[in-house]
């Protein structure tokens, strides 16, 4: 692609800036299932995506099959978007800015084909082996996947970023007395030769094993401890609340409480793209934005909104860096990027003894259905276990829990010190609750 | 599109190798969402795509590899790491593809790509005004039009080049309209998502104005519901959307990817009861501009009408080839992938409850105390052990025969083995509701559907404190 010719064009066309962004994307994925290897998946993707400026109007379009002798008919559709969009709208492309990158730590380590086969199968006997109830290694596999994106616009801005990951996961069924519960854990892996199987599989098995004749608790009030991988489900389905542009619409639940008190003063939230400690940084965003730390929630009083360069645009403010895609070809939206709530200093099991009775909850299911992202009001399944004497007890499931998250997160009694960012980009740590009403028996 | 000589060139390739099977998916795709907020555009999400995914087999052992760059320097190093996967060969083998010419069950009498897209908008802003005319406490509209077409060409061949070709174009358009009501201080929000596998008359027959109404309606009625009480209750789950309780609980669990792993709770239940007598279902893929329709699934296979329950009786799975073979069963042309990025595997297309015999009016008959859930939300399953959860959008108090008062915040859980038996009525009013599905070859759409039914017991999840 000649970039250079097309914003050229663009401009002769009263495209007066364009902006490209293009990601390259490869990825290799190997699964296995009893005994030998059941899948291969091998890619490499471009995608390119163009947003321009006319009439003072933004318009989008995102292309994988570039043909610079196809130049016009391509930016002929974003005249016509431009067209339908209201006047005084436009979004507005980033110069080049001044910020010191930083370097992701690059201590991936590649694996070949016969590494990884032979790692799937000894992983696949650690599996069975991690307790006698495991009836079947019902999915194993390895991925990974590289990632580079690059904005060019006609204000001289050329930047680069890019991304790597390598992801080991496994499923397992376990049975008893005719029950069958499910187990499942991924783990980011650095290197595979490195990786602890039995402590893996033991992980995979533990999760479904507890699930074996845990049953329904007493419908009711409970005092509630969200361990780190529930707290980090649901605050991650609900983290949207922060988004500039749901603000300014006027649909998020923050869009009136510009530094009030929105949660506990135990919680505050921060996002930052350069965590060393997470997965992937990314030093600019999806427009070019370099990024940086801020705190969302300082001791529960809301500070930031997340914020790209159109909903700073709208809001009068500047952007936060956090105007990043849902893909090369979406527009661009906002997101966070290595947000957690900050951990605190008590371990699970001391909020456990403190709690006395109550509920641990582990798992969520259904985020993405049974929340209201309007009011932030939920009503979720959910698994976990009884606390007693502040010691484990039974394990509950097909129960529910509901309640409203912003109520919540005003009742919080203890936030945990156990955030781990694992694979995730957006963590919480373990945090107990006052109360919360549970659906069972 | 690859014209038929490179298709067999690249057949022939991949055949170099102990695969017995190999397949080229190719796709072009054009898609737009018109997104829109109290009818001013806010964006115009449109993307052209195009790539292909080669898959090869070896008895069950599956290998494949996509690109969106369709020449020989992209595709031949994939080509090679995928024989290299199942071992490579010097066998030569002649591919011959025949032409498959299918016949077209979704015609489109107006594709989006040939209207301004200023009339695209229109739609969109003709339902968000109906919306906020519906009533005074509506406040905020938000509006998404979508477009799609999709063009694939699959080409496969067994060991001994026989081969054949076939395309498909799905052509498909939705609606998507949230309505926000406020009234002292109080923020609710209603939806309503129609779609169809038709070009843009389908918004002849079913006006945008209908859709911002409905929309509208919900979310009113949202603003005097009370927090819904908990337990087990008799439930009656309304018509069209409401069939995504039949979708989760058991669709899901039906499909190959699970049962020939043995990871479906109706693994090996062929011929046996797994539902109330009462309960008969299928899963038509060849219905004429359904939004889950197509003329061949994404093998090349010809779309059919699966029966997959008949009066409780468990009569069929879906199938997709490759599973087909690990059960040694015959594909039954389920095989579907969001794109060329995905490898396929069964997946449903228009899944519903078939018609039943009972009055609407009847499903309410003695039930002291239950929830009528009138409009569904997305759930999940878990097909190893059918567990499902999902929400409901609108819900309703029954109390004493009648619907009372909106309820918010329920959600219902249980398991698919154990909701089939419970559903005690179906009534007459069958209807189908538009939804993308998520699954391991992606996001796709279907249709659910069902008549309104009666399950005599499941728990509800709320917020009430009793």
């Amino acid at each position: 692609m000649n970039k250079q010719a097309w914003i050229a064009r663009a401009a002769e066309l009263g495209i007066a800036e364009l902006e490209i962004y293009e990601e390259l994307s490869e990825k290799r994925e190997v699964t296995w299932f009893e005994g030998r290897m059941d899948t291969f998946v091998t890619s490499s993707v471009l995608g390119t995506s163009l947003r321009g400026i006319a009439d003072g109007k933004t318009a989008n379009l995102a292309l994988e099959k570039v043909d610079d002798a196809k130049m016009d008919e391509a930016l002929a559709l974003l005249r016509e978007q431009a067209a339908v969009k209201p006047s005084g709208d436009a979004d507005e492309l980033r110069a080049p800015e001044e910020t010191e990158e930083v370097e992701a730590a690059d201590d991936w380590v590649t694996p070949t084909m016969d590494e990884i086969a032979k790692a799937l199968a000894e992983l696949e006997k650690a599996l069975a082996a991690a307790d006698s109830r495991v009836t079947q290694v019902t999915e194993l596999g390895w991925s990974e996947g590289k990632s580079v994106r690059t904005i060019v616009n006609s204000k001289g801005l050329d930047v680069r970023d890019g991304g790597r990951s390598q992801i080991l996961y496994a499923g397992v069924a376990v049975s008893e007395n005719g029950e069958v519960k499910s187990g499942y854990r991924v783990e980011a892996v650095r290197d595979l030769k490195k990786l602890d199987y039995a402590a893996f599989a033991a992980k995979a098995a533990e999760d479904a094993v507890h699930q074996l004749g845990a049953a329904p608790v007493q419908s009711g009030s409970y005092p509630v401890i969200f361990e780190r991988r529930a707290m980090t489900s649901i605050f991650s389905a609900l983290t949207d609340m922060f988004s500039g542009e749901r603000i300014g619409q006027g649909i998020s639940p923050l869009k009136d409480a510009a530094d009030t008190a929105i949660f506990s003063d135990k919680i505050t939230v921060a996002d930052d793209p350069r965590c060393p400690d997470a997965l992937s940084i990314a030093n600019y965003d999806d427009e070019g934005c370099p990024t940086r730390r801020k705190l969302l929630v300082e001791n529960g009083v809301f500070r930031q909104a997340l914020h790209n360069t159109r909903s700073a645009k709208r809001m009068k403010t500047v952007s936060t860096g956090n105007g990043f895609k849902a893909g090369y070809a979406s527009a661009v939206g906002i997101r966070p990027m290595n947000c957690s709530i900050l951990p605190g200093e008590k371990s699970l099991e001391e909020m456990m003894k403190d709690m006395g009775s109550g509920l641990v909850i582990t798992k969520l299911s259904g985020l993405h259905a049974g929340l209201n992202h309007t009011t932030t009001d939920f009503s979720l399944l959910c698994s976990g276990y009884v606390v007693e004497n502040g010691e484990r007890g039974r394990d509950a499931a097909l129960i529910t829990v509901a309640g409203n998250f912003l109520d919540l997160m005003k009742t919080v009694v203890d936030v945990g010190s156990d955030l781990e960012w694992e694979y995730h980009r957006i963590a919480a740590p373990s945090i107990r609750f006052a109360s919360c009403a549970i659906s069972g028996k | 599109m690859l014209n038929k000589t490179d298709l067999a060139r690249y057949l022939a390739l991949c055949l170099a190798s102990e695969a017995d099977f190999a397949e080229i998916y190719e796709e072009e795709e054009v898609s737009e969402t018109v997104v829109s907020l109290n009818r001013e555009v806010q964006d115009v999400v449109r993307a052209v795509k195009s790539g292909a995914g080669i898959r090869l087999y070896k008895g069950t052992q599956s290998v494949y590899g996509f690109t969106n760059t369709l020449d020989d320097a992209h595709l031949l190093p994939i080509i090679d790491d995928l024989r290299s996967a199942l071992t490579k060969t010097d066998r030569t083998v002649a591919v011959d593809l025949e032409e498959v010419r299918v016949e077209n069950k979704n015609p489109v009498k107006i594709s989006f790509e040939d209207v301004p897209l200023a009339d695209r908008v229109e739609f969109v802003f003709r339902a968000e005004a109906a919306a906020k005319a519906a009533d005074p406490r509506i406040v905020k509209t938000q509006g998404r039009g979508l477009n799609v077409r999709q063009s694939v060409r699959i080409a496969s061949a067994d060991s001994t080049g026989r081969g054949k070709v076939v395309d498909d174009t799905r052509v498909r358009t939705r609606l998507m309209i949230e309505a926000f009501a406020a009234e002292n201080g109080n923020f609710q929000s209603g939806g309503y998502a129609p779609g169809a596998g038709k070009g843009l008359e389908y918004w002849e027959e079913r006006t945008p104005e209908s859709v911002g109404e409905e929309a509208a309606r919900s979310a009113v009625v949202m603003l005097s519901a009370k927090d819904c009480p908990s337990g087990k209750m008799p439930v009656v789950i309304d018509n069209e959307f409401g069939g995504v309780i039949f979708h989760e609980a058991c669709g899901h669990s039906l499909e190959a990817t699970g049962v020939a792993k043995n990871q479906s709770v109706f693994t090996g239940k062929l011929g046996q009861q797994i539902a109330a007598p009462c309960v008969s279902a299928v899963d038509d893929g060849t219905i004429p501009g359904a939004w889950g329709s197509e003329n061949v699934d994404d093998e090349g296979n010809p779309q059919k009408k699966r029966v997959l329950i008949e009066n409780g009786i468990l009569k069929s799975y879906m199938i997709d080839r490759l599973n087909g073979r690990r059960m040694g069963m015959e594909p039954t042309g389920s095989a579907r992938r969001e794109s060329y990025r995905y490898e396929p595997t069964s997946r449903m297309s228009n899944t519903f409850i078939c018609v039943g015999t009972d009055s609407f009016e009847s499903l309410f008959e003695g039930i002291e105390r239950g929830l009528y859930a009138k409009r569904m939300g997305g759930g999940s399953v878990n097909p190893l052990t059918g567990e499902f959860n999902f929400s409901v959008r609108e819900g309703w108090l029954i109390e004493n025969g009648k619907i009372t008062c909106p309820v918010k915040g329920a959600s219902l859980i249980g398991t698919g083995q154990e909701i089939l038996l419970n559903i005690d009525k179906v009534s007459d009013n069958l209807a189908r509701g538009q939804g993308m599905c998520g699954s391991s070859s992606g996001s796709i759409p279907t249709d659910v559907g069902q008549p309104a039914i009666r399950v005599s017991s499941i728990t509800v999840g709320g917020t009430a404190n009793e």
